[in-house]
């Protein structure tokens, strides 16, 4: 089997035989024999030349003892590519970071805003936290609703 | 003793309610929202009773509702845990009308202890320490220099209507006095639409240490020694711990604290567990702040420290029965301490991270307590306090006990949400910290330390787990991270 990976957001290579590895990333390489056990879902044991990881695997999120690390990794043979989406052409999608419940919409669609300018204002677990316009432009979409629920990621307010 | 409880809270202090009460052969009752139907509370409860919505205005802070469940499943007493109404003078009259024990203070002292204001004046009364200054307005400015002049600078100027840092000033000398309180009406005039501003006394790099008290319905009170609790984050604590440093150095000091405790908590008329706030300077001078008249988050550091059980305790006063520990017995033992678990994300400006576990390990062995109300499965709702859990350790020492709490976070995972586990090790780790030497302005000048960059192998190890996801989906589609990191870059956020 053979990799690409994004690890933290740097570009790596991974290939393995079931036994043994090699991992590149930068230049630098490690090339190991290893043997891996799966304990419980989402719970892994690595054995390297007998030295011991603890990995937890779950949703996307990757520790090796303790230690967070962002992966991504991709079969080379499979077209991809990020669609830039709403990101593109200057539109910035204002996403609520948190679940939570909308207190206030403080802008209506059409308005012009500064950057840092307060948007909307969501609270969770007795704390409000305002979304402020990453630039100036325009508001093209108010989606956020007074007393509203919003889960994590769901876009809020659209800006141009 | 009570055959039957009911647990008026939820989460961590529910099930540690349960679990003394068990102990005692007590039936529970536990209640909830409809947010908490599959809590772990009332899984362990004999009982439980549902008391409406989520919002806890229309849950958890419902005198009538809890007092009805209460009454629908025969209990005899309630335990309102901390938080919610737990220091609501009319819920423990009210279970009183209903013949219904409140496990706590008579609500006289929860009156009288209950505002800061009067607080302060039974403290006065009673002979003990308070923040020298005083809460009448200032007049002319001659008055306001008599008046700073006999507290000492440096002084603080507080508008009497204010909060939140406006119609402030800090005052060193003399000098400058005439102009600051000029300031100061000016701000509180503007923010408030009253110019009132008293004075206070500041205190310089203070420490917040509390004193625990326990007395009973027959006269005994004694003090169980104090907390630590100076690092605190927005005034909220993060970790505390018992023995304080300060008193490890000179233990006269909570023999004169627990003795001021004593005066203000009988001048008040006070039974059952209750908490005296100090500031503590840099010369060991101590001021009382406040009263809590109920149990603490923090109380574990305590119970560990001493081998007392307060709960248990609060259970028998409330009952009736004599507090048979004389003050000679209480002894202090090795070092405690406790991390508070929040579900919030100290790599994004702390926002809280509700949401469901989907993946739960526990620390344990020796010298561990974990007070949790967590499981692996259970969705924290995003109605209440972000607290999950509090882990304590005991060790024979206070450097035993720091890197005992470093072995214990270092097992305990949680997946799903975004806690504070891995933040506390760099507070852990920190010079001053392990010395002791610390204020509550610790965590405003805290960095956290970067985390030391990975090796290749262990990196390596990451990508070999993730590359087995890929190996068995289907049709290969990127592992992709927490949406959080996504969002966090996208810097809408400050």
């Amino acid at each position: 089997m053979k990799l690409d990976a994004k690890v933290d957001g740097l570009a790596a290579k991974f290939e393995s035989n079931g036994a043994r590895f090699r991992y590149e990333r930068n230049g630098e390489a490690v090339e190991r024999e290893y043997s891996i056990a799966a304990l419980a879902p989402g719970s892994f044991s690595v054995l390297i030349e007998g030295r011991s990881y603890s990995v937890v695997s779950v949703e996307g999120s990757i520790r090796v003892n303790g230690r967070p690390f962002a992966v991504e990794v991709f079969d080379p043979r499979e077209m991809r590519g990020h669609s830039a989406g709403a990101f593109g052409e200057g539109r910035r999608n204002i996403a609520s970071p948190m679940p939570g419940k909308v207190v206030r919409v403080l802008v209506s669609a059409g308005d012009a805003v500064e950057a840092g300018q307060g948007l909307v204002v969501v609270e969770a677990m007795k704390m409000q936290n305002e979304m402020k316009s990453p630039k100036a432009g325009k508001v093209v979409e108010v989606k956020a609703k007074a007393d509203a629920t919003v889960q994590a990621g769901e876009v809020l307010v659209v800006i141009e | 003793m009570f055959r039957k409880v009911l647990v008026a809270n939820r989460g961590e202090i529910a099930v540690r309610i349960i679990r003394a009460l068990r102990e005692f052969g007590i039936s529970s009752i536990a209640v909830y929202s409809d947010a908490d139907r599959a809590s772990l509370a009332v899984r362990m409860a004999d009982e439980a009773a549902h008391l409406g919505p989520a919002p806890s205005s229309e849950s958890y802070l419902r005198i009538d509702k809890i007092i009805d469940a209460a009454k629908r499943h025969g209990a005899e007493a309630i335990h309102p845990g901390y938080g919610f109404l737990s220091e609501n003078a009319e819920f423990a009259e009210a279970c009183a009308a209903e013949g219904i024990v409140f496990i706590g203070p008579p609500p006289s002292a929860i009156r009288r202890m209950g505002s800061k204001t009067a607080a302060r004046q039974v403290a006065i009364a009673a002979g003990a320490p308070v923040v020298p200054g005083t809460k009448e307005p200032l007049g002319e400015i001659q008055e306001a220099k008599r008046i700073a002049g006999e507290i000492g600078y440096p002084v603080l100027l507080k508008a009497s209507a204010g909060g939140g840092g406006k119609g402030m000033r800090r005052v060193d000398r003399e000098a400058d006095l005439e102009s600051a309180l000029r300031d100061a009406r000016s701000e509180a005039l503007r923010a408030f639409r009253n110019d009132e501003v008293y004075v206070e006394k500041l205190v310089l790099e203070p420490r917040h240490i509390e004193i625990q008290v326990l007395g009973d319905h027959h006269g005994h009170m004694i003090h169980l020694g104090e907390r630590e609790c100076s690092i605190q984050r927005r005034h909220q604590k993060v970790i505390e711990e018992c023995p304080s440093p300060v008193m490890l150095a000179h233990p006269e000091l909570r023999e004169k604290m627990g003795a001021a405790a004593l005066k203000i908590a009988r001048a008040a008329g006070y039974a059952n567990a209750g908490t005296m706030e100090f500031l503590v300077d840099r010369d060991r001078n101590f001021y009382f702040l406040e009263m809590n008249t109920r149990l603490q988050v923090e109380h574990p550091v305590t119970e560990l420290a001493t081998s007392l059980d307060l709960v248990h305790w609060q259970l028998r006063i409330a009952s009736g029965q004599p507090l048979t520990i004389r003050q000679e017995d209480v002894q202090w033992t090795g070092s405690a301490i406790e991390c508070r678990i929040y579900a919030e994300d100290p790599g994004n400006n702390y926002l809280p991270s509700p949401g469901k576990i989907t993946y739960l390990e526990q620390p344990s062995g020796p010298g561990i307590r974990l007070d949790s109300g967590v499981y692996s499965g259970w969705t924290v709702p995003l109605d209440y306090d972000p607290m999950l859990a509090k882990i304590a350790v005991w060790a024979p020492s206070r450097e035993a006990a720091i890197e005992r709490m470093r072995r214990a976070l270092g097992e305990y995972v949680v997946e799903g949400i975004r806690t504070n586990i891995a933040w506390f090790d760099g507070i852990l780790a920190d010079e001053c910290f392990r010395a002791g030497e610390f204020s509550t302005a610790f965590l405003d000048r805290f960095k956290p330390p970067a985390a030391p960059a990975a090796d290749l192998e262990t990196e390596a190890v990451a990508v070999l787990v993730a590359s087995l996801k890929q190996a068995k989906s289907p049709a290969p589609a990127p592992a992709k991270s927490s949406a959080w990191l996504a969002i966090g870059r996208a810097e809408m956020m400050r």
